[in-house]
């Protein structure tokens, strides 16, 4: 009798403990790559959201390597194992389109991060407008000459989405300042390397000429700022601008060199993840994460809305210590 | 000093190879001697000066085209350019001499460039505790790490004999792994200015990355062509079994041609990281394929046993000298690469017009 009772109470123990993990939230997290510091920092905060640490919500975050491929199998693998949602960063605007297809047809929810992808079946979206910066930093810097003058461009990988729209800015900016002169214009792959070596070469090419730097990223910047101190030039006398936030750069800021527009990595990715978790649910969830009240300008509507953008904020003097301090 | 055919002067390290060329090759050699009874001069003066006059005719229609290229500030920013790519492709001319290929330098530039940062920053959170320790430490430690990849993959294709391509392609992989693993994918900021000085600091107003390519140069060049251990590794290169045969270790000579690159590889690391002041995790992606690039524009066989640094050294400067020029006229970078793609397939037809006759 005592042996049968055991049994029973283990059995109900066991199922009870099964029924328990088939209640937690599977959700998986598909960033397309995680070499460099933003994806990090967007990772980072997926496990800092305060349903991850409470354990309500079971996450797994698949590195995509930076390859479509990549990411359309470890789809395979979120729908055979029946995650509950998916939160989806694309390398790729349209190679990312099946992949979304192939969770919807499982009836899984896919909340886009990030970047882009072309595809009616996504969930929703949290990211930031990436022609909103490009023309922000243009602006910075032909503020900061007066609108007149020469400017160079240092161009993302030709080809890329964060590309296309940052230039899309850069240009509806300068189409403001007719008198500014672009002298150059090329990409430099997000690479402060090879920035680097083309504006040793620009500012040979066009001696004393050169007025403004825009970098469509941070580490573009950076590098056109080494160029310029190699050089013997005063970075001051120069107004350059990049995108991003990246630590490197913020310690810029405060040297006074450089202007950054930070992206919220955090809030692209909590943001994505309360809507997952709020899908994963079927709407019966209040979202968690405290980014809903910073930033005013994106309010959650229920979780209805289809793109909920994440507001741009510029690096200043005034606020640079602030981010720091975040940055570990 | 021309060492690359046998029919020509014997350099050293042509000796050897003459004396352990095997049959097969003589049929080549035979075509060969019919073209030496034509126009001479010519055909000396192109065949192994050929890319010496190539670079000179670029940098003549450059000077003509720019007004900027040929003033000391911009020689200048053409040889710091090449200094990296030219230091890598020293040390891949090493291997290639062996019929070896070596395509981890990149990933090795990287590893080596972070490893040595973490001991030569001044930030507080990205060194290691204690950092920063003093610039030689930093550089012996890159050193180390660069010579330690190298040595692996050394044991593996010498010892173990797979392929030098697999063995560099594993090593290509696992050191950008262990890069990423031990900076966490975080680059490694605010190194010291005394670090700094090997990427952008000068003498006599002569920058010192230049300098270091320079040494890195004349002492390569004094290995290969007035050492004992030069010789062999032409006579490894040119044909394997009759070094064997005459009693040459190849094992070891296979050995230290991958610890030279691994080690330049690691120092050319820190030249990057110096000049760009910061060691970053994503850095020397597809350098390789630039080292291999002016090693083969150089003149330098990919079938071993033939080829110079000195051409090397050009085939590097070409590089350095299309890319800048054509930056300074303003032209797309698109085009650089298609220039260059045709560049690297020119020299080798080239090359087999010398080896196998018109």
């Amino acid at each position: 009798m005592k042996r049968w009772m055991i049994a029973l109470a283990s059995a109900t123990a066991l199922l009870a403990s099964s029924a328990m993990a088939q209640e937690k939230i599977k959700i998986g997290a598909a960033p397309y790559g995680l070499n460099a510091e933003f994806m990090q920092i967007w990772a980072a905060a997926l496990q800092e959201h305060p349903a991850v640490k409470s354990g309500e919500v079971e996450l797994t975050v698949f590195d995509g390597r930076y390859d479509a491929l990549v990411q359309q199998d470890q789809f395979k693998t979120m729908v055979t194992q029946k995650y509950n949602a998916i939160i989806f960063a694309p390398i790729d605007v349209d190679a990312g389109a099946a992949a979304v297809q192939s969770a919807a047809d499982a009836g899984i929810p896919v909340i886009g991060s990030n970047t882009r992808v072309n595809s009616d079946l996504l969930t929703s979206y949290v990211g930031s407008d990436d022609t909103i910066s490009g023309y922000m930093e243009a602006k910075t810097v032909l503020d900061k000459i007066g609108c007149k003058g020469n400017v160079v461009i240092l161009e993302g990988p030709v080809g890329q989405s964060a590309q296309i729209s940052r230039l899309e800015g850069n240009k509806k900016a300068l189409a403001e300042c007719p008198d500014v002169k672009v002298l150059e214009d090329q990409t430099a792959n997000w690479s402060r390397a090879e920035a680097q070596t083309l504006m040793e070469n620009w500012l040979t090419a066009h001696p004393k000429q050169i007025n403004g730097v825009i970098g469509q990223n941070d580490e573009m910047a950076l590098g056109a700022i080494e160029a310029i101190k190699a050089a013997g030039l005063d970075v001051k006398s120069f107004a350059i601008a990049g995108i991003d936030g990246i630590t490197d750069a913020l310690h810029a800021v405060k040297a006074g060199e450089m202007t950054s527009i930070l992206q919220d990595a955090r809030a692209q990715a909590q943001g994505a993840l309360d809507l997952a978790i709020f899908k994963a649910k079927k709407g019966d969830y209040k979202p968690q994460s405290d980014i809903w009240t910073t930033y005013k300008d994106m309010p959650w509507n229920d979780g209805k809305e289809k793109i909920y953008n994440v507001p741009w904020t510029p690096v200043t003097a005034e606020n640079v210590d602030q981010l720091l301090a975040t940055r570990k | 000093m021309p060492n690359h055919s046998s029919t020509f002067q014997p350099e050293p390290g042509q000796g050897v190879r003459s004396m352990a060329e095997e049959p097969v090759m003589s049929v080549g050699d035979d075509k060969k001697a019919k073209g030496w009874l034509g126009s001479e001069q010519r055909r000396l003066l192109v065949q192994e000066y050929g890319i010496f006059l190539a670079f000179l005719i670029l940098v003549a229609v450059l000077s003509v085209s720019n007004e900027f290229f040929l003033t000391a500030g911009n020689i200048s920013n053409v040889l710091l350019q090449t200094s990296i790519n030219g230091v890598l492709a020293i040390g891949m001319t090493f291997v290639i001499l062996t019929r070896g290929i070596d395509l981890s330098v990149g990933s090795v530039v990287a590893l080596a460039g972070i490893v040595s940062a973490s001991f030569v920053t001044s930030s507080a959170t990205a060194g290691i505790s204690g950092a920063p320790y003093p610039v030689a430490l930093g550089l012996g430690i890159g050193l180390l790490v660069g010579i330690a990849c190298g040595a692996v993959s050394g044991l593996i294709v010498s010892r173990f004999s797979v392929p030098a391509f697999v063995t560099t392609l594993g090593m290509l992989s696992a050191a950008r792994g262990l890069t990423l693993i031990y900076g966490g994918g975080r680059p490694v900021p605010a190194l010291t200015p005394a670090f700094r000085w090997i990427g952008t600091g000068d003498v006599f107003g002569i920058p010192a990355p230049v300098i270091i390519l320079a040494i890195v140069f004349a002492v390569s060049w004094w290995i290969l062509n007035r050492t004992r251990f030069g010789r062999y590794i032409y006579a490894v290169g040119g044909n394997p079994h009759a070094a064997r045969t005459s009693g040459i270790n190849i094992t070891r000579i296979q050995f230290v041609v991958y610890v030279i690159s691994g080690g330049l590889a690691g120092f050319a690391g820190m030249l990057l990281s110096a000049r760009t002041g910061s060691a970053l995790p994503q850095a020397g992606i597809a350098y390789e394929l630039d080292a291999i690039a002016a090693v083969v524009i150089g003149g330098t066989s990919l079938s071993g046993g033939v080829g110079r640094v000195t051409g090397t050294l050009i085939g590097a400067l070409i590089i350095g000298v299309m890319n800048n020029g054509l930056d300074l006229m303003g032209i797309q970078s698109y085009y650089q690469q298609v220039l260059k793609g045709a560049l690297i397939v020119g020299a080798v037809m080239l090359d087999q017009k010398r080896n196998y006759g018109a």
